[in-house]
């Protein structure tokens, strides 16, 4: 009775939705997304790609320090160790 | 043997209900939690985001404390977010601490 997982399943206290992350990221795969760093830096762009180490590529990136836009990039790729958080532009 | 909790189900216990995380160095996040993972990396909805916290924590060590409306750092408002597990440092429910939610 002790012995189940707290993972997916349990009872529901949302709608149907995914537990876990992966059904996020297969939600805001092609979405608009902010990636913020560790260091504070932001980067803006479409999300092509995530993997479990959230290693992200991103196309049409903009990278913004300390809120200002500094540079574009057309590809990126962020190693996932630095990402802090991806956020779903609405 | 049976009261025995794992750390992992009482954050598993949070899972739709709105709950603080306080990340390592001066940053916090609050949100309604939609899931997680093994590592702890969380799936948050109508997320704010707090930095410069450290007078909050101070705050919270004096009191019961928890409500950030008269806070004056940078904050921002995020939809919904993967926060990386990596940088966690503590996590805290609302509803659960103040008793206003018993979910089995």
């Amino acid at each position: 009775m002790s012995e189940q997982s707290p993972q997916p399943n349990g009872d529901a206290a949302t709608d149907g939705d995914a537990r876990d992350p992966s059904g996020f990221l297969s939600e805001i795969i092609g979405a608009p997304v902010t990636v913020k760093l560790n260091s504070g830096v932001v980067y803006k762009g479409d999300l092509q790609s995530v993997d479990g180490y959230m290693n992200i590529a991103l196309e049409r990136a903009k990278e913004y320090v300390d809120g200002e836009m500094k540079r574009n990039y057309g590809d990126a790729f962020v190693r996932g160790n630095n990402v802090m958080y991806i956020a779903a532009d609405m | 043997m049976g009261s025995q909790m794992l750390p992992l189900e009482l954050i598993d216990k949070c899972v739709g209900s709105r709950i603080w995380v306080i990340m390592k160095g001066d940053k916090e996040f609050s949100g309604t939690l939609l899931g997680f993972d093994d590592f702890v990396n969380m799936v948050l909805e109508d997320v704010i985001e707090l930095c410069d916290t450290t007078w909050l924590i101070r705050l919270r060590m004096q009191s019961t404390n928890n409500n950030a409306s008269d806070y004056t750092g940078a904050r921002s408002k995020l939809p919904k977010i993967l926060l990386n597990g990596n940088n966690i440092c503590m996590v805290h429910s609302i509803a659960l601490s103040y008793g206003q939610k018993s979910n089995s």
